[in-house]
């Protein structure tokens, strides 16, 4: 990978060559990442490979009007050309009439988060992880598939204002999905850390076998509104919609669930359950993140919702520029927590008089952004708990929901502590109604 | 519209006329593509290195990926942005199992490490394999094919295509309520060379085409807002298809649909006959046939993220997929078509067969590795990678459902139904993971009352099961109704890969079908 030295060295050599062309203000970001993946299914690898990449992207501005070239060759030619060429896109555009001046200096906290043998995968260590996860399947006489990653990405920009940044980062991944040998019952279980070494494969593949064996022979129940328990992965599954949710262009210019009448946003307003907070915060010690906003803003921690309440919005640089107001530092990761001590899932079960524990959820869609409602279907896990004990389990349902509705303040009876499911950090949640509206017959 | 290209271009802040990026085509040429006498000695170095150290099989891409995107909203460009990017992976196997290595380095020399990192890939993994690959034999192929096209996108003037989205966007705006407009065209164009230990050289160079828009109505007084999407259009076209279709009508009518949509009465949930048209039935045969049909997710291969199917790796010949009028083809030469090739990403010359025959199944999608597991000897040619960087895995070909053999029209088809819905272009669409179950909308949807086509209804999604659904099918369109969209980011893979495919179809009536209103619960 790419040392801080060597990139910046890269981004400096195309600023110059930028600046000789004529820009009059320029960014350039460089990402180098080296990954690499093994997939099995049937119980058998399947395929697997390593890839490495560089991709440089310069943005100019010449007289207002901006130009942008993405390319994947660092040599001394190509890097020339790039630049050259980025300015002479942005000499025939038009005015980009939401340039902000690039970034100038600035401090960012130190990247946590990477860990350097993610980036070259020992190849006997990853089978022996594999050949665990396989043996938990074939002993379980479960069918087997799963995928296996492992990336590291070194990023960096620099800015004709003098902004200079350069951040590692390594993610690893594993998930596995176990099927029963009838076909009748289907588990799927997922890990992430950004040290490798951290990833349990035996552990990930012996709760999705856990989840075959018990989901076997699921039976039907009608359609309708359940109280439901949520695990951490089918809190994650609904999540994103949330998030995409709180950008404060989009609420300002009324067509977003946070946009209130007479051209007025929600903010403020107690939408959700009062012990609910939703934040970001790059420096989590579970769910670190790059200390910086895509746009180079270093990053702090962010509240979003705080106490039920909605208490920010996110602002790129441009729209903050246009309502006076600062650019938001983050969001860079997602983390929703109780404000009260964290109910664990037997409890929550235990407190279910009648109701479903959803594992995941599967093809989630917005159907409406006014409330974000959201259709999609559960999967690889669905049991019916009948007076505090998971009775038996059930077919697999689609369901139409609201995400307000579902995290309003009548709705969420209890909240349990955050799973770490890059890039969230969510808790199991127990609700008290949930719509489902028709049966799959898909295992 | 009244105002004139040069005054429009004159007013929107797009000063430079008749310019272009000269380097651009220049550069793109210099950098390598069409350079096939260095492709083949880094294919020759590849190849010789991993058959060297033990490889029974290896292939090569070396390819490049050039794209032009323009994104803009309302009366501005928000970006113009090039990229390329130019690779080699290479793919290997080592006893019975794969190997796979990818760089951004394009000589012999990172080809040869390529090479060695794939065989140890390979070697490692050979013991977790319980089943040892086997290809399908393959006729070696030395060819160069290029998609069709009568002009190449990469030159022509920017501000050319930067006036063709303002003027859409002005056209959409010059509809009274319409508060927002967004557009993008991005163009693709993928060279690529194709060399296979067995002795095949494939040159290849396709070149797409991808417009799209978006217009939203919004009432400030009561924060409601719809947004009618118009996001199917993508082509295996140059920019030719730019400057013949229509593209302004269709702005001015979703100007009109948005606002009308605002305005519209809730649909009544219940049963209804519905009829699809091709900008929405394009999508439900991608969900449910496209993908239903993949040997490798009826295989379990896929189980882990997009999932198995309905369709058991025995059902070939055996399953009644539909009513006696389905017909859908597996097709990789049709004209247009977002996954048409000349050969796959193997080597295997495309080709067209029917999937779906008198409403039986009978054919499956296949790759080399695929079609020997069902005891077929050829492959239907549906290997296909992103990008250099990507594992080749089976993908979709364009799935087509073939319209009436005698002219049914639209019409024709409303006349039969007496309560019933009609429902146009991209809405939500969500299914299981084994495509029985979905849930589709609609961007525009109308009532049919008594044969007749009448007011619009919003918040309305339709919900069936596969089998079922297909099984009600009472009526398919004639030739003339036929149309070819496509989705140009079908998501499927560990890692994740985007492919581009086209659905070809006329419209088509289903009966008694489920109808939700999405609002009302």
């Amino acid at each position: 990978m790419l040392t801080r030295d060597e990139a910046l060295k890269i981004c400096e050599t195309v600023l110059a060559h930028v600046k000789s062309a004529g820009a009059d203000d320029a960014m350039v970001s460089l990402q180098n990442a080296i990954e690499s993946h093994a997939r099995f299914a049937d119980n058998s690898i399947t395929t697997s490979g390593r890839s490495e990449d560089v991709d440089i992207t310069v943005t100019v501005w010449v007289g207002g009007r901006r130009g942008a070239i993405t390319g994947n060759d660092a040599g001394a030619d190509a890097l020339k050309r790039i630049s050259e060429e980025a300015v002479q896109i942005a000499r025939v555009s038009p005015v980009h009439r939401e340039y902000v001046p690039t970034l100038g200096p600035l401090d960012y906290p130190a990247a946590r988060g990477f860990a350097a043998a993610t980036a070259e995968v020992d190849l006997a260590a990853r089978a022996a992880a594999l050949q665990s996860a396989l043996t938990a399947c074939r002993t379980a006489k479960v069918n087997g598939a799963g995928f296996h990653t492992a990336r590291a990405t070194a990023t960096a920009a620099a800015t004709a204002h003098g902004n200079r940044r350069y951040f590692q980062t390594s993610h690893a991944d594993m998930s596995v999905t176990a099927r029963s040998a009838d076909g009748t019952g289907s588990g799927y279980y997922a890990g992430d850390h950004f040290d490798l070494a951290r990833l349990d494969a035996k552990r990930i593949a012996e709760q999705a076998v856990g989840k075959a064996v018990r989901s076997q022979q699921p039976k039907a129940i009608e359609p309708g509104v359940y109280p439901v328990i949520l695990e951490p992965q089918a809190v994650s599954d609904l999540m994103g919609f949330l998030n995409n949710a709180l950008d404060a262009r989009t609420a300002d210019e009324g067509r977003s669930a946070f946009s209130g009448k007479d051209g007025k946003t929600r903010l403020g307003e107690p939408l959700f359950h009062p012990q609910i907070n939703l934040y970001s915060d790059p420096m989590h010690p579970e769910l670190p993140a790059v200390p910086a906003t895509n746009e180079g803003i270093p990053a702090a921690r962010l509240s979003l919702i705080k106490g039920g309440v909605l208490e920010n919005l996110t602002y790129a640089r441009y729209w903050a520029q246009q309502r006076k107001l600062q650019p938001t530092p983050g969001p860079v990761n997602f983390i929703m927590e109780s404000a009260a001590p964290p109910v664990s899932m037997d409890d929550m079960i235990k407190a279910t008089p009648r109701g479903l524990l959803i594992s995941r959820f599967w093809y989630v869609r917005l159907v409406d952004p006014r409330t974000i409602v959201l259709t999609g279907l559960t999967r690889d896990g669905l049991w019916w708990i009948d007076k505090g004990r998971i009775s038996h389990p059930v077919r697999n349902l689609r369901f139409n929901q609201s995400v307000l509705a579902m995290l309003a303040p009548w709705n969420v009876q209890a909240i349990g502590a955050p799973q770490r499911l890059s890039p969230f950090m969510v808790p199991a949640l127990k609700l008290g109604s949930f719509t489902f509206t028709s049966i799959s017959d898909a295992i | 519209m009244s105002v004139s290209r040069r005054q429009f271009l004159a007013t929107s802040g797009v000063l430079v006329a008749g310019t272009w990026v000269p380097d651009w085509t220049e550069a793109f040429q210099q950098a390598g593509a069409g350079k096939d006498a260095v492709r083949a000695e880094v294919a020759e170095a590849a190849l010789a290195r991993a058959t060297a150290l033990g490889a029974s099989y290896a292939d090569i891409r070396i390819n490049r990926y050039r794209r032009e995107s323009i994104a803009t909203r309302e009366r501005q460009v928000q970006n113009v942005s090039r990229s390329t990017s130019y690779g080699l992976g290479l793919r290997v196997l080592v006893n019975g199992a794969w190997g796979f290595a990818a760089t951004n380095l394009v000589n012999a020399g990172a080809a040869r490490t390529a090479a060695e990192q794939a065989v140890a890939i390979a070697r490692a993994n050979a013991a977790l394999a319980t089943r040892k690959v086997v290809l399908a034999s393959a006729d070696k192929a030395v060819s160069t094919w290029t998609s069709a096209f009568t002009r190449d996108p990469f030159e022509v003037p920017l501000d050319t295509k930067i006036g063709f989205l303002m003027k859409l966007n002005e056209t959409a705006l010059g509809v009274t309520g319409v508060s927002f407009v967004s557009s993008q065209i991005l163009f693709v164009d993928e060279q690529k060379y194709f060399a296979s230990s067995e002795g095949s050289r494939i040159t290849q160079r396709l070149v797409r085409t991808y417009p799209q828009f978006s217009t939203t109505a919004a009432d400030r007084s009561s924060g409601d807002f719809q947004t009618r999407a118009v996001v199917d259009r993508a082509k295996l076209l140059g920019y030719e298809y730019v400057e013949d279709y229509p593209w302004l009508q269709d702005a001015e009518k979703a100007g009109h649909e948005v606002v009308e949509k605002l305005k519209s009465k809730p649909v009544a949930s219940g049963r209804y006959d519905i009829v699809v048209d091709p900008s929405q039935l394009f999508l439900a045969i991608h969900e449910s046939v496209g993908h239903s049909t993949e040997l490798d997710r009826a295989l379990g291969w896929e189980a882990n993220m997009a999932g198995t199917s309905f369709v058991k790796p025995t059902d070939a010949g055996k399953l009644r997929f539909g009513s006696k009028i389905v017909n859908l083809v597996g097709d990789r030469t049709q004209p247009g078509g977002l996954a048409t090739t000349g050969y796959d990403d193997e080597g295997v010359k495309a080709e067209r067969w029917h999937i779906v025959r008198d409403g039986m199944f009978v054919d499956w999608q296949t790759t080399r590795e695929l079609a020997p597991l069902v005891g077929q000897q050829r492959s239907h040619g549906c290997l296909h990678a992103d990008d250099w960087s990507s594992v080749p895995f089976p993908r979709m070909p364009n799935v087509s459902l073939e319209p009436a053999a005698t002219e049914v029209s639209l019409a024709h088809l409303f006349s039969e139904i007496k309560r019933g819905l009609f429902i146009e272009g991209r809405g939500v669409s969500s299914i299981d993971q084994q495509r029985y179950n979905f849930q589709f909308g609609g961007a525009v949807i109308r009532e049919i009352r008594d044969g007749k086509l009448g007011a619009m209804v919003k918040d309305a999604a339709y919900q069936s099961r596969t089998p079922d659904f297909w099984a009600s099918c009472d009526g398919v369109g004639g030739p003339a109704t036929y149309r070819l969209w496509g989705t140009s980011a079908d998501g499927k893979g560990e890692p994740g890969q985007t492919n581009a495919v086209s659905h070809g179809c006329p419209p088509a009536r289903f009966r008694n079908i489920t109808v939700l209103n999405t609002a009302a619960l």
